[in-house]
């Protein structure tokens, strides 16, 4: 899983920013498919969940297997078309997530509707997994606009600011309006108007990774710069500082007015994982570090809903917790054990927003420790699809930007999983492609879209110099 | 930058390696612990989808399922039992809430869980089945549990409900053939899956002042009277002080107590014999002034040991539902030796104690260690488990034994004796029945109603079945516990 190991990236790495080793065919077919393969298995999940529930195909399984294939199939023409030489795996491991998602929510959705069996989920209506698919589409939609966009990643950088401006004013407005228009099932992390709702902070979290890409290639020198030297570490010069504390200061106004410390983890990691990769100097991974780690402190003696957070994982069986969404979630994990109950067949419907927050905790009761693993395989070679493309490229800014992109999903995870299944602190934010949600899902298959193109950039031919024409070079001058 | 992004990657590397160990751990690991949490809603439901195995009453008749799980909407097993009172002392219940009873001690057996199981539960997995517990055959004959439970029924009818208790046994077995207690409880009204339903019930049962849910043979105590008379015969002729059942033994009319005004006298202030009687006959007539001198001469240490060689004062006896001791209390005092010599003073008795008296006698003079549960039985019929008939010790000699059942049979045959109004073979269909009757006084200064004791053993000569029956209140011994005990035994017997 690690790029280390990879033949492609591991030249590459004795060589610094070396020269890419170019693969001659995109393998476009060979994308083609395993995407077939994500929507067969899709289509198995669905009639698993029919027969689970009620042992009947789902009547809406045409629907949704052939709308999803059919978005699937519009999102690897548009890969043939914009990005052809693109990673051929990354677009199969989103559907394959997505495909599960959408089952996985009808199956929530039908709980104790009709005659099924179950109890009704009421935060979760009766066309939710439509829905889902209708986010699908939008997700796909911005998948080609991306790629049709953004023909090179470098185009990006020409907007830093602009692009991380509106990013922080995103991440902020949850922050500044009213509880009644921002905030749903207590997390403050929302935008809604009229029907509507959006989390801004899934497209911020890509704004600013394009921010921090194009202010750290403009400014990674002097970053780099020694300071003074202290227990064997390169202190950066205290004039540095600046950008870091101002990003550290913004990631704790997320954690303190949006309750929200998963996001708030999710900033700062992404900014240090980069600026680490910008400067490669130790110093500021271990300051950063030590910064939120005071931050959190601070924050969790000050504010009784990250206390409390601490509480809850240390006890959550105790007495007043036994049926929160924490204890659920453990319980139906281990109730589904190594193999799980089968989709239709648990009870995942016990736990508080198994649809979004704590869905991984309904695939391990219904799809046992197995589908688990299996998912957070998905997850691991999407991440390792990321930073092999940004070990690849040769571009600076697009090097960093999907080093963050892939490492902040990484972190994501980590974050979503580890928190449902009681290995940190529970924090809410959303587990990419799977969780209910449109915010989200648009997000993600944006992320997907940049880092194929960052792979599709790596890969491409270079252009041939013709040797025939003498001195006649071919210059690129982008 | 690559090679921040190789370390990076060893991160993420490192962050997914303690996911995927995290989760094998929970899901591997911590499923039991897990699944034991209190108020796990997903295992008390799958409980519910799994048929619990049955409780069949095999100990004699025809057999009889009394306990059962019947499959309702949504694939939800819901428990029943047929005849819910007869048979609730035995069975008790399974509720949401918790079980009690065999339902509760053999809970692993019939919900499916026993390590024992595995096997068959495996097998389940391929075959499709749902996990189906196994069943649980008692020794229970329904037949002489039905008589137990109707006799004390109609005698409730005319005396107003008075507690009583009676436990019969296979002498040379152990094998307890009835175990009843009333007024007792409908555990069907504790079965249900809604759980307002079992609160509402369950309180109503607790509060009921009838205590119904009192297991009367195995949980609580009563004065033994004058049945206690089978431990001191045994103690005066184990220890040789009475040479044999023909010997005679001191009866005065009035016995002062030592150290003490108080007078010990006969039912009805009656003379017995010539004030010189044989033992049987003293025994035959229940004389407190023979036995209560008698004690006095054993001592209190005698007694007791012999008191505790039947099983007294033993805290630790399970059937497999686990058994309030019978006491006879450390006494030195004399006067209190007396006492304690004719059943009164500080011994208790649970009616199963009662039975295994008269078992012991039964049987030679060796006590087997009483037991419910026949055999466990797998869904598929075979025999998980099955229990052999077991010694708890010999408590007399087989010479003591005959004389002492010499004594037993003179209670119901002779016309002079305690029962022989209600258990000589002239009442009880010709059956021979060895017994003896107890009337214990109870209460402040003896002003309760006295508690009604019956213990026995039938036929006299080749006993098969042996009875210890309680009638809290129920006056004169032979007249409110005998006539339970015969029917008992008629039913027993194959008669009715």
């Amino acid at each position: 899983m690690s790029a280390l190991s990879d033949p492609l990236s591991g030249s590459g790495l004795s060589r610094g920013d070396a020269v890419p080793v170019p693969l001659p065919r995109g393998r476009r077919n060979a994308e083609l498919a395993m995407l077939a393969f994500a929507v067969a298995i899709m289509l198995f999940a669905f009639v698993n969940v029919g027969y689970g529930l009620n042992g009947h195909i789902p009547s809406g399984l045409a629907l949704y297997v052939a709308g999803f294939a059919v978005l699937m199939a519009a999102a690897h023409i548009a890969v043939r078309w914009l990005a052809p030489y693109a990673d051929p795996l990354l677009l199969p491991l989103a559907a394959m997530l997505n495909g599960l998602g959408i089952a996985m929510i009808y199956r929530l959705q039908e709980s104790g509707r009709g005659s099924n069996p179950g109890i009704q989920i009421g935060t979760l209506t009766s066309h939710a997994a439509l829905t889902q698919l209708m986010y699908t589409a939008v997700g796909v939609a911005g998948f080609v606009g991306v790629l049709a966009v953004v023909r090179e990643p470098r185009v990006l950088s020409r907007y830093t600011y602009t692009l991380g401006t509106i990013g922080l004013v995103l991440l902020a407005i949850p922050a500044i309006l009213p509880g009644s228009l921002s905030s749903v099932n207590g997390a403050k992390t929302w935008i809604i108007l009229g029907g509507f709702s959006v989390e801004p902070g899934e497209f911020a979290k890509i704004l600013l990774a394009i921010f921090f890409a194009g202010y750290l290639v403009s400014k990674r020198d002097v970053l780099s710069l020694a300071g003074k030297r202290f227990i064997g570490i390169d202190l950066p010069r205290a004039r540095d500082m600046g950008p870091v504390l101002v990003v550290w200061a913004a990631s704790l106004l997320v954690l303190i007015f949006e309750s929200d410390i998963g996001t708030s983890a999710l900033f700062f990691g992404l900014f240090l994982a980069m600026l680490y990769i910008a400067t490669q100097r130790k110093s500021w991974l271990i300051i950063g570090i030590l910064l939120f780690l005071l931050g959190a402190d601070i924050a969790a003696n000050l504010f009784h809903h990250v206390g409390d957070r601490f509480t809850l994982w240390f006890h959550p069986f105790a007495n007043g917790n036994q049926y929160g969404q924490l204890a659920q979630g453990l319980e139906g994990m281990a109730f589904g054990g190594i193999l799980g109950t089968g989709l239709g067949q648990g009870e995942p419907f016990r736990t508080a927003l198994v649809q979004s927050d704590f869905i991984m905790t309904g695939f391990g009761e219904e799809l046992g420790l197995t589908g688990l693993m299996a998912i957070l395989l998905i997850f691991g070679l999407i991440v390792q699809r990321g930073l092999r493309a940004s070990l690849a490229v040769r571009d600076p800014f697009a090097k960093l930007l999907a080093g963050g992109l892939a490492f902040s999903l990484a972190i994501q995870i980590f974050v979503i999983v580890g928190g449902v299944s009681q290995l940190i602190p529970l924090t809410g934010i959303t587990t990419p492609f799977l969780s209910q949600g449109g915010s989200s899902l648009v997000a993600n298959w944006a992320v997907i879209a940049l880092l194929m193109r960052v792979s599709d950039q790596a890969r491409k031919p270079a252009p041939q110099p013709i040797q025939d024409e003498g001195m006649t070079q071919v210059v690129r001058a982008a | 930058m690559n090679r921040a992004i190789g370390r990076l990657s060893i991160v993420c590397l490192v962050m997914f390696v303690i996911l995927l160990g995290w989760v094998n751990y929970l899901q591997v690991f911590r499923v039991n612990s897990l699944a034991g949490e209190p108020g796990n809603i997903r295992i008390l439901d799958q409980a519910l989808k799994n048929q619990r195995g049955e409780i069949i009453a095999n100990g004699g008749g025809p057999q009889k399922v009394i306990a059962e799980s019947k499959l309702t909407t949504g694939g939800i097993y819901e428990r029943y039992y047929p005849d819910p009172y007869t048979f609730a002392p035995v069975t008790g219940y399974d509720s949401i809430f918790g079980n009690t009873g065999i339902e509760l001690s053999e809970n692993k057996y019939l919900n499916g869980s026993a390590a024992k199981l595995a096997i068959y539960n495996f097998k389940g997995l391929f075959t499709g089945h749902s996990k189906q517990g196994s069943s649980v055959y008692l020794t229970i004959d329904p037949r002489v549990q039905e008589a137990a439970y109707q006799a004390m029924v109609s005698m409730g009818q005319t005396d107003g409900g008075k507690p009583a208790a009676a436990v019969a046994i296979d002498p040379s077995t152990g094998a307890i053939l009835a175990l009843v207690s009333y007024p007792t409880f409908n555990p069907n009204l504790l079965a249900p899956i809604s759980s307002a339903v079992v609160a509402k019930n369950d309180n109503a049962l607790l509060n009921d002042r009838s205590q119904p849910l009192l297991n009367r043979a195995i949980n609580d105590t009563y004065p033994p009277g004058s049945t206690f008379k089978i431990v001191t015969s045994s103690t005066a002729f184990g220890t040789g002080t009475v040479a044999n059942q023909t010997s005679t033994i001191p009866a005065p009319q009035f016995y002062r107590l030592p150290g003490s005004t108080h007078v010990l006298t006969n039912d009805g202030n009656s003379v017995c014999g010539d004030g010189h009687p044989q033992i049987i006959l003293a025994f035959t007539e229940s004389c407190n002034t023979a036995f209560g001198k008698l004690g006095a001469r054993l001592g209190g240490a005698a007694l007791r040991s012999y008191a505790n060689l039947y099983d007294f004062n033993n805290p630790n006896l399970t059937i497999p539902m686990p058994v309030s001791p019978s006491m006879y209390p450390k006494v030195s005092d004399p006067a209190e030796t007396a006492i304690s010599a004719i059943g009164q003073f500080s011994d208790t008795v649970t009616p199963l104690e009662e039975a295994m008296m008269a078992a012991t006698v039964a049987n030679h003079g060796v006590l087997m260690r009483p037991y419910l549960v026949q055999q466990i039985r797998a869904p598929d019929q075979e025999v998980v488990q099955s229990t052999a008939p077991a010694e708890i010790r010999r408590v007399t000699s087989s010479t003591v034994a005959a004389d002492i059942t010499k004594m037993m049979i003179s209670v119901t045959h002779n016309p002079a004796g305690t029962a022989y109004g209600t258990a000589s073979p002239a009442v009880a269909n010709g059956i021979d029945i060895a017994g003896k009757t107890g009337t214990a006084q109870n209460g402040p200064n003896n002003t309760g109603l006295d508690d009604a004791v019956f213990t026995c053993f039938a036929p006299a000569t080749n006993p098969q079945i042996a009875v210890g029956v309680i009638v809290q209140g129920g006056g004169f011994g032979a007249d409110a516990a005998a006539p339970i005990a015969v029917k008992m035994i008629e039913a027993f017997e194959g008669q009715h």
